[in-house]
């Protein structure tokens, strides 16, 4: 089996991680870093559960080859909190909001929409939907997810959300 | 909506108590239980969908590194097994035949994935392969070849009357006949089936499932491995979505536990999705052929329906979703005169499982598109109609069911205010003819559908009862120990409300324990729309103890009579001068005075006893099965284009009796995820099937909902009190997916004036209709 030894920064510590030719970042990040945030549903690309960050492009993992993440720069959900026992605001707002069901996908959905963030601040209902159109869903109906995504938008860009009655 | 202004917590859209480990990425699901020495476990399946098995080599398996073990049925107990196990007809390795494409034929546990996969590949099956079945109409005819050697293909049959059908159908002014069809779909639950199973050197046997039923799959496995079950422990950790599949075991479970007693060591087997796909069961397809008596006034003297139901190779749920789909069938509407006839029939399949609604949305489908058809032909408006037949509140229904509360008609009326159901038919009908005349291919149209649904489990498969602990530690924070099964429709949330409210507490001073079969006490499940309504109210009877204690210690420290006091927030206080604080004691400072002044550290347990005895039978008559249901109206609005056959979704007024709502965004969250599957239920979504072999195995070629798919969702709750419901809830879940599904029908058919009959309704049968030129 051939290896191959590969250097990496996943939500800012430096790996260096021997690797087999035939391993996705997927399996790199999960099996090896045990960052098990990262869910995997298909192991197609089809799904979007395992959407992660590399290079300020969110990638499904799954389809990676680690060799492919030699040198680049990786966020994945345990990265994006401040602090632990803090949230960042994309995850308050998902709790908020209602849009966390059985879970599975929240960390490919909210990765996703972190990507979405840091390039668009304040997108509009249509870019959201788009940039979430590669991560199902099958529980939320993604309406909560939306309005989550939206609503962390406003706090982020220092605005206010129209709250509902609490 | 505004929340009940008598309660804190209730009705308010508080988070949900486990989001955290799920936003954090921290959760642990079975796919991430990962133990010392853990095998990863692989299933070989049958590629035929029918055929004997001759030989089964495995010499060469074993040969490859890292292998373990290798199974085939010598190696298992040999016990058929059945969810219900009077109609026991499957091994969890097979030993003479295969019955579907997918069948399990041998498995291995290996030290990695790929040496396990690798020793797939080596072993040698010879089969013989046999003519297969996959039509239910044509298995059921006399000559058809067997599936079962020992029985028939008619696996269950149903058969109940009410009244004399045949008398009420002359009298009846009108008629109506007709057949509709739906089709097999998939839960496509985002977590792929897995397990993990672990025998410890004492020979007890712990297996992480993503179950719905801890205590029942307990039971299962006790059954399939022959072994005590005592012995066994069932964990449910976090769960990556159910909808009625964790409700059995799935064969990977025995199959992982038979293989970590050979290893001594942990196994754990993860599906592939595309084995998913293929073998973690689906909904039942059902052929419903339906006759409806109605008068001229739009009353329904009777109702008549028969369901062939397409069971796939093995039972499962097939024979209780074939009765439950009759009980709503038969409740739904206030009709005298009743008959259902089922005959759930073995194809070589995929076989079935429970799957949200029950085998409900299938007959529910059929009767509310036909009752669309029913009230156009009459010229009676489709709400009208329903508001005719709706049950009201406290009915005692021909088949013996007791209806409670019900807000059927308020469902109605809201649905149809909301979407202004009056105003846009006429503005509609005038915009129709104008755009037939200007020739637009975009057309729109509203439709309505009304639902029943328990929304409280039913009374068929023991004691509908539940018990749950609490136990208060010395800071003053309640563990409520409950069987509350979350799959991420937030049962945990709503125990915590539950308790905090009864006991006047923040919700964050408690936290939920469940899903571990040595804690909790039996249960029967999360299913039926049951554990709000069920396993809440064994919540909220502990929390009535808890709380009683913690009033007379306050009241002996305030020197208040607790008639006097009351407990909200964290706090106990005079209701007559709540202001002053040496009229306020502190939780905390009860639970400590208890503690160090009177020797008592306070715990309790409380419970949901339902006391009608579950003894009526699957086949016989109905009688009370369903402890209170829940009700629901749709109104839908679709564009449909009649060049291409697309259908949109645009807009749907969801109207829902479901008793007192405990939390909003829960709530919310089930309505409006039930429409998104109902929508893929009704357009997209469909398990094909040919020569026995699932064709679209992945989430490309399987069309659930995304992201752009989805209409504005607008939900109303019709909050009745319900009588026996925990602060007046009953459940929500399941209901959810159902009305919306015939509602995009009827709406389809407002239109474009063309009735559709088979599920899914996809752009080829559309055009195929409107173009039939064009498809030729």
């Amino acid at each position: 089996m051939l290896t191959h030894k590969i250097r990496l920064r996943v939500n800012g510590t430096r790996y260096e991680v021997e690797v087999e030719s035939r391993e996705f970042l997927s399996e790199v990040l999960r099996d090896r870093l045990f960052l098990t945030g990262t869910k995997e549903s298909c192991g197609l690309g089809d799904c979007g559960s395992c959407t992660v960050i590399m290079d300020g492009i969110p990638v499904t993992s799954c389809l990676i080859l680690a060799v492919e993440a030699e040198g680049k720069e990786i966020v994945t959900i345990e990265g994006i909190a401040p602090e632990v026992g803090e949230l960042h605001p994309i995850q308050s707002k998902f709790s908020e909001c209602g849009a966390v069901q059985c879970g599975f996908c929240t960390p490919g959905m909210i990765i996703s929409a972190k990507a979405l963030l840091d390039r668009n601040p304040s997108p509009s209902q249509e870019e959201i939907k788009d940039a979430i159109s590669g991560n199902i869903c099958r529980c939320t109906g993604y309406t909560k997810i939306i309005k989550a995504i939206s609503a962390a938008s406003d706090e982020m860009r220092g605005e206010t959300a129209t709250s509902d009655e609490r | 909506m505004m929340k009940d202004k008598r309660y804190s917590i209730i009705g308010s859209r508080l988070p949900k108590v486990d989001d955290r480990p799920k936003i954090t990425g921290s959760a642990t699901y079975v796919f991430d239980v990962d133990l010392p020495g853990m095998l990863y476990g692989k299933v070989l399946r049958s590629p035929h969908p029918h055929a004997e098995i001759l030989k089964i080599d495995t010499s060469e398996a074993w040969k490859v590194p890292g292998v373990r073990s290798i199974i085939t049925a010598d190696d298992t107990p040999k016990k058929k097994f059945s969810f219900i196990q009077d109609m026991a007809d499957k091994l969890c390795l097979c030993e003479t035949k295969v019955r579907y494409v997918g069948d399990e034929v041998a498995a291995v546990a290996s030290e990695t994935k790929e040496s396990a996969n690798e020793a797939l590949k080596r072993i040698k099956v010879e089969y013989r392969i046999l003519p297969h079945l996959d039509d239910p109409v044509e298995a059921m005819k006399a000559g058809s070849i067997r599936i079962h050697e020992d029985r028939g293909n008619v696996a269950f049959e149903v058969h109940k009357e009410f009244g004399d059908t045949k008398a009420a159908f002359q009298k009846a002014d009108f008629i109506f006949e007709d057949t509709f069809t739906t089709q097999k779909v998939s839960h496509s639950c985002l977590e792929p089936r897995g397990c993990v199973a672990q025998f410890d050197p004492s020979g007890r046997l712990t297996v992480w499932s993503p179950t719905q039923a801890p205590h029942t799959a307990k039971q299962e496995l006790s059954r399939i491995l022959e072994m005590d079950p005592g012995n066994i422990k069932v964990i449910k950790p976090f769960v990556g979505g159910a909808f009625g599949r964790g409700l059995v075991i799935d064969m990977i479970e025995p199959i992982a536990a038979i293989l970590s007693k050979k290893t001594k060591r942990p196994v754990k087997i993860i599906k592939e999705r595309a084995e998913d796909f293929s073998t973690s069961r689906t909904r039942y397809s059902f052929v419903i052929r339906l006759k409806t008596g109605v008068n001229n006034d739009g009353r329904i003297v009777a109702k008549q329906a028969e369901v062939i139901a397409d069971n796939g190779a093995y039972n499962d749920k097939g024979p209780s979703v074939v009765n439950y789909s009759g009980v709503c069938l038969t409740t739904q509407y206030n009709v005298e005169t009743l008959k259902y006839d089922a005959y759930l029939v073995y194809t070589n399949k995929q076989y079935g499982t429970a799957f949200r609604g029950f085998g409900n949305p299938q007959t529910q489908f059929a009767f509310e598109s036909h009752l669309d058809d029913i009230a156009h032909k009459l010229g009676i408006d489709p709400v009208k109609i329903r508001l005719i037949n709706a049950n009201r509140p406290n009915t005692k229904t021909v088949t013996g069911g007791l209806i409670t509360s019900c807000g059927m008609v308020e469902c109605l009326e809201r649905a149809a205010i909301a979407a202004k159901w009056d105003s846009k038919r006429l503005i509609d009908d005038i915009a129709h003819n104008l755009s037939r005349d200007k020739e637009g291919n975009k057309k729109k149209g509203f439709g309505i559908a009304a639902n029943i649904h328990s929304g409280a489990g039913s009374r068929y498969y023991g004691y509908n009862s539940s018990h749950a602990f609490m136990k208060v530690s010395d800071e003053g924070k309640v563990s409520v120990i409950t069987p509350a099964a979350d799959m991420g429709q937030g049962a945990e949330t709503v125990m915590a409300q539950i308790a905090a409210e009864t006991i006047g507490l923040k919700v964050e001073d408690v936290t939920v324990h469940t899903g571990d079969t040595d804690l909790t006490s039996y249960d029967l499940g999360a299913f039926g729309s049951r554990t709000t309504f069920v396993c809440g109210n064994s919540v909220k009877a502990a929390a009535e103890r808890v709380r009683n204690e913690v009033m007379s210690f306050a009241s002996e420290m305030l020197g208040v009579t607790e008639d006097d006091l009351i407990s909200i927030n964290g706090y106990i206080k005079s209701k007559e001068e709540p202001a002053k604080s040496k009229g306020t004691v502190s939780f905390q400072d009860v639970i400590k005075y208890g503690i160090s002044q009177k020797g008592r550290s306070i715990s309790a347990s409380g419970e949901y006893f339902d006391a009608v005895a579950p003894t009526v039978s699957l086949t016989k008559g109905y009688g009370s099965h369903i402890p209170t249901f829940a009700f629901a109206c749709n109104v839908v609005e679709v564009e449909v284009d009649t060049e291409t056959g697309e259908v949109k979704v645009l807009n749907v007024w969801a109207a829902h009796d479901s008793g007192r709502i405990i939390n909003r965004n829960t709530a919310e969250g089930q309505i409006e995820g039930g429409v998104a599957q109902g929508i893929g239920y009704a357009l997209t979504e469909e398990v094909v099937i040919s020569n026995g072999k699932v064709q679209n195995d992945s989430f490309v070629d399987y069309k659930i909902l995304g992201s752009k798919d989805i209409p504005k969702i607008h939900c109303i709750f019709v909050e009745t009190d319900d009588p026996e419901g925990p602060y007046g809830a009953k459940g929500v879940g399941e209901i959810a997916l159902i009305a919306v599904i015939p509602a995009i029908a009827n709406a389809i058919y407002d239109a474009v004036g063309v009735r559709f009959r088979d599920l899914p309704i996809t752009p080829e049968k559309i055009v195929s209709v409107l173009r039939p030129q064009s498809v030729q």
